[in-house]
């Protein structure tokens, strides 16, 4: 369980201010919001490469609010998925359990078991810059879950895909959030993203979470009109298409 | 002619004015070293190689510049490496007093250098380390002329490197060092060697500073200046000729080097 406690993090001109935020073990969280309302700030300060003002973080009751990064066992998948890029995706994936000393044999078998499960062995010799977007994404996933991390954090890690390769990618989040009973935020500032993924929606707004709730509790507040409107066009552009098809 | 075309020929005349004015600018550059070459006289280069006490007194000196600007270089790149990474990557009160001053180096007339460290580390400086005269004299001096450009290199090496890549082996467990020695270091150790590269060849050329500071044990440059006074030009030219193509022959192999480093 993480739980976030009248948390305040400046950086700048960004600050973000969060009174009280849950997210429950197995539950998938989409932080939602425009951009530069300082959602990935406020993943930063959960993973720990900012220190905030004041306010707390509990992860399973704990207080890692001034905790090193590398202590808090939170699995951070940034949009530009920040693979290494002078090692293969294989020393890629296997760099936090190197970290942690787990035997080479022991960790050759585990990377090919994750990398059979995202459908990455074929790549797993080449250097990051040789493989696709998609693959990439696996890829950081991959390294972010090997370790078993009580967190996972996303941030848009549907940015840069194309929608094919997004619609699989989103059965494959589900998939691997449902498989590890992970604590689950994933950052984006797309609605269908959000409603595709997310157990509970948190809306931010002018640094603040405005919202915490249900999808469809989240689609009938006013904060949802722009994405209502976004969504009823596209709708309507469906419509319009299957009329023209009919005739 | 459409008006795309047109405005294409003038971009590629354009060009043509830049790419005239850049080969006058190689071209200058490159007379000098032919001028050095073609002067050289073979019965010159001979009697120096082929006479003992100038031979011996040539080879001295080179061994005195090779070692005193590997060493120099070899501290260097041992102290840029910390210094460079803590500018790249902290932000704190006084860092650009602390980004001129690593930078002041280069604004100090080189004579003056050799005086600041005699009167700095000399038998009767502040700190009486009695350098003056002496291989690490020449050492301290390469160190300072060279200073900026090993850090600035390595300094810019570590900005290239993504922040986000040692946030993400820090999640993922690693401890700052340990982070630092696997991603950062690796990432820039182009910028570490093309500074040291740099380094050296500052190091190798140095002279004001040595003629004030440690005129003895002769470095090869102190020798030039010697024998143009002693011997004249053509030995000047002679001994000049033959560490420029030793320095040469050096400073391509480094480079070729990193870049076979850097496909490896």
């Amino acid at each position: 369980m993480l739980k976030i406690e009248n948390l305040l993090v400046k950086i700048g001109q960004i600050t973000v201010e969060v009174s009280d935020l849950l997210v429950r073990r197995g539950e998938y969280m989409v932080l939602l919001g425009p951009s530069g309302v300082g959602k990935t700030l406020l993943l930063y300060s959960i993973v720990g490469i900012v220190r905030p003002v004041r306010g707390k973080i509990l992860l399973d009751g704990k207080d890692i609010t001034y905790e090193k990064p590398e202590k808090r066992n939170i699995a951070l998948v940034p949009q530009n998925f920040a693979l290494f890029p002078h090692m293969s995706i294989y020393d890629n994936i296997a760099y936090g359990l190197r970290v942690r000393g787990v035997p080479e044999n022991v960790i050759r078998e585990k990377v090919l078991e994750i990398s059979r499960m995202l459908r990455i062995e074929h790549v797993l010799d080449r250097k990051p810059s040789q493989i696709s977007a998609g693959e990439a994404q696996r890829a950081a996933l991959a390294r972010a879950l090997i370790v078993r991390p009580s967190v996972l954090l996303l941030d848009e890690p549907l940015a840069n895909l194309d929608p094919e390769t997004k619609m699989r990618a989103i059965e494959l989040l589900k998939l691997i959030h449902r498989s590890a009973n992970l604590v689950t935020l994933h950052v984006t500032h797309d609605i269908c993203e959000a409603l595709l993924l997310a157990d509970k929606i948190a809306y931010m707004y002018e640094g603040k979470v405005v919202f915490v709730g249900e999808p469809d509790e989240f689609l009938r507040t006013s904060f949802a009109r722009p994405y209502v409107r976004l969504l009823a066009s596209i709708d309507n552009i469906i419509n319009l298409r299957e009329r023209v098809e009919s005739r | 002619m459409s008006r795309a075309a047109d405005r294409f020929l003038k971009v590629e005349k354009f060009l043509i004015i830049l790419s005239a004015i850049s080969s006058f600018a190689i071209i200058a550059i490159l007379i000098p070293f032919f001028a050095l070459f073609l002067c050289c006289r073979y019965d010159v280069v001979c009697k120096i190689l082929g006479t003992q006490l100038l031979r011996n007194e040539f080879l001295n000196a080179l061994k005195n510049s090779l070692l005193a600007a590997t060493v120099a270089t070899a501290i260097l790149v041992f102290v840029s490496i910390p210094l460079g990474y803590v500018l790249a990557r902290v932000d704190f009160r006084g860092k650009t007093v602390v980004e001129s001053l690593v930078d002041l180096p280069l604004v100090v007339p080189h004579p003056i250098v050799g005086v600041m460290l005699l009167v700095a580390f000399g038998s009767r400086g502040i700190i009486p380390l009695g350098i003056e005269d002496t291989f690490w004299g020449i050492v301290s001096a390469m160190m300072f002329v060279a200073f900026p450009l090993a850090v600035d290199a390595v300094k810019l090496g570590f900005l290239s490197v993504d922040p986000m890549l040692e946030y993400v082996a820090r999640s993922l467990g690693a401890s700052s060092f340990r982070t630092f020695l696997t991603i950062s270091l690796p990432l820039c150790y182009r910028n570490i060697l093309a500074g040291a590269i740099l380094a050296f060849a500052r190091a190798l050329s140095e002279v004001g500073s040595l003629l004030v500071l440690a005129p003895y044990p002769e470095t090869v440059t102190v020798l030039i200046i010697k024998w143009f006074d002693t011997f004249g030009l053509p030995y000047a030219v002679a001994v000049s000729s033959l560490y420029l193509l030793l320095a040469l022959a050096l400073f391509l192999a480094l480079r070729a080097l990193v870049k076979v480093g850097a496909y490896a």
